[in-house]
């Protein structure tokens, strides 16, 4: 009697702990829907490339762009490179014993863009772009000479085809969708500029006060 | 009650009329009768599933942040007909080793039972092709034609992928099959009829206070995880699997012979949402019945114009609750990860099965002891 009345118990106590599992997996998915639910008001994230584009970062490394002229020929860029890329092409001119500069080339189907030459170049002749549409029909045509290399690339924000947006990072404070904001509006937190003439401003008042102390101590 | 239950436009009747009196014979009325309600269904099923398609890509596009279709037509609304365009002019190809006749009939087996079983949907009270008196039954029993078509076109393809996708197809669709018969029939006890237009009638005496949900809420939920199953989304995708089996049972179709599957199984989704909508929340019943509406202005409801505008709410109501059904669908396919086989047979037979037998018992007893809200 007792036998069959604690099977009955733990029977019943099974049942129990069956409903509550299928009713704490039913809650959890209804957490998980309400979560994609919540997904549905978010804006979409989409740049609707080619027609938007994002405007690259101040500091963003594209293809790198080469003044001939400025150019000495000291191959400092292929010594810091990691794989030897850029060509110089010179000769020396016995009369002037000078370098005679002839060619430079780079080849993008290689470079890694880690903007080692840029950052060595004596003459300053070397700098990045935000050119990043680099595709070719041809991997040889990567291959660029000084011609190709002094060429500027065409800005996404002068583009007329083009609808430049905002990076997230450079949105005004608050705002998280580039296509609504006021183009006048600043980014949110200080220009690079602006932090630049406030160290200066804070520099110049810490060594006012530091010569009036001295002339406080010199006078007593 | 019978004579309220006849109420409502019979268009057939009408139809029928008209055509007797401009001298046409009685059985060449009905002749020229019969095909029309069945290309007008036709026609809603298609445009029905063109709607679900578009909803599916705009909704799981918002799901994920993203756009969705948006060049073809306005918002996009033109995509789902670019597609199927697109795979009416694909070339037809059937792989070398394949059974050439179970091949091709593969995929008109699943697609012929999904749209004959729009034959018991009702949209209003006279609004459907045929009230048949097993209606419920009837679709029950074409739908497990599809498993047979399924099966077929994964053996026919010669490709294990395939083969795997189709048998996975027949075991999930005979699991489910069994829970999902038995709480339409703990539905079909309340309301005493196998037919669709019975069911809801029995559901519309106080608007939306005697929807079954309210008194088969156990059954709903079981009804929707079997319909889900049944027309193969997720988390219930297996036999199409694609981290896993390629595309299941249609890997090696292509053009004309894949969009069937494709429309099979999108006419199936809104098939299914259409019969929760009927089995469990009112079919086309309003909220508030309309009956109540119409004594609150004092109007008859058997005026034409009251008759006219009670139909369209009926239809509307109908399309409304499923596409909520279908958005429902949805959102749960961004929501859940695919269950595996294992997961997928205990559910179906150590799980739903015995619930919806409990169910089924349950629903019996409150019929013998509330007859009045029970369907005595």
């Amino acid at each position: 009697m007792v036998d069959t009345l604690s099977q009955m118990l733990n029977f019943l106590n099974k049942v129990s702990e069956y409903t509550r599992e299928a009713i704490s997996a039913g809650n959890y998915l209804l957490q998980g829907l309400s979560v994609t639910f919540d997904h549905m008001r978010r804006r979409p994230v989409t740049v609707q490339y080619p027609y938007e584009k994002l405007i690259p970062s101040e500091r963003y490394r594209g293809r790198i762009h080469y003044e001939f002229d400025k150019c000495i020929a000291c191959e400092v860029c292929v010594r810091v490179c990691p794989i030897n890329l850029p060509v110089v092409d010179w000769v020396m001119n016995k009369e002037t014993k000078k370098k005679e500069l002839r060619n430079y080339s780079i080849d993008f189907g290689v470079c890694i863009f880690c903007g080692n030459c840029v950052e060595y170049c004596p003459t300053n002749c070397l700098s990045m772009t935000e050119e990043y549409e680099l595709a070719t029909f041809d991997r040889h045509s990567l291959n660029y000479d000084n011609v190709a290399l002094g060429r500027l690339p065409t800005s996404v924000t002068t583009d007329p085809s083009v609808q430049p947006l905002r990076e997230l990072a450079y949105l005004p404070k608050g705002a998280m969708d580039p296509h609504e904001i006021n183009p006048a509006e600043a980014r949110a937190g200080k220009l690079t500029s602006e932090i630049v003439d406030w160290m200066k401003n804070n520099s110049n008042q810490n060594s006012t006060k530091n010569k009036t102390k001295d002339s406080d101590k010199q006078g007593d | 009650m019978p004579i309220l239950m006849n109420t409502g436009i019979d268009i057939e009747l009408s139809f029928n009329n008209a055509l007797q009196g401009l001298g046409f014979s009685k059985s060449f009325a009905h002749m020229l009768w019969l095909p029309l309600p069945m290309l007008v269904v036709l026609t809603a099923a298609l445009i029905g599933v063109l709607a679900t398609v578009w909803l599916e890509r705009k909704i799981s596009a918002a799901a994920q942040q993203r756009v969705g279709p948006e060049y073809a037509g306005a918002l996009g609304l033109l995509q789902p007909m670019a597609d199927g365009l697109k795979l009416l002019v694909k070339e037809d190809i059937i792989p070398a080793k394949a059974d050439k006749v179970l091949f091709t009939l593969g995929p008109i087996l699943v697609v012929i039972p999904v749209v004959l079983s729009w034959l018991i949907v009702p949209f209003g009270q006279n609004l459907l092709i045929s009230n048949v008196g097993i209606g419920i039954f009837l679709w029950i029993a074409l739908s497990s034609i599809q498993p047979i078509g399924l099966l077929m076109s994964g053996y026919a393809s010669n490709n294990k992928y395939s083969l795997l996708g189709g048998l996975r197809a027949a075991a999930q669709s005979i699991s489910y099959e069994i829970p999902l018969a038995l709480s339409v029939l703990a539905v079909v006890m309340m309301s005493n009829s196998l037919s669709t237009i019975d069911i809801v009638n029995q559901q519309n005496g106080a608007g939306i206070f005697s929807w079954n949900i309210w008194r088969q809420p156990i059954g709903f939920i079981i009804f929707w995880i079997c319909a889900l199953a049944e027309c193969e989304r997720l988390p219930f995708d297996l036999p199409e699997a694609e981290e896993e089996l390629v595309a299941g049972y249609q890997t090696e179709y292509a053009g004309m012979k894949f969009a069937l599957f494709y429309l099979g199984s999108y006419i199936n989704l809104v098939l299914s949402a259409l019969l929760v909508s009927i089995l469990y929340l009112g079919g086309w019943g309003f909220p508030v019945p309309v009956e109540w509406i119409a004594s609150l202005f004092k109007q008859s409801i058997d005026q034409a114009f009251i008759q006219v505008i009670t139909a369209s709410i009926g239809i509307v109501m109908t399309i409304l609750k499923t596409y909520l059904l279908v958005f429902l669908a949805i959102l749960l396919r961004w929501t859940t990860p695919r269950v595996r086989i294992d997961q997928l047979l205990d559910l179906g037979w150590k799980f739903l099965l015995p619930i919806s037998l409990v169910n089924l018992l349950f629903t019996a007893a409150l019929k013998l002891s509330f007859p009045i809200a029970f369907g005595g």
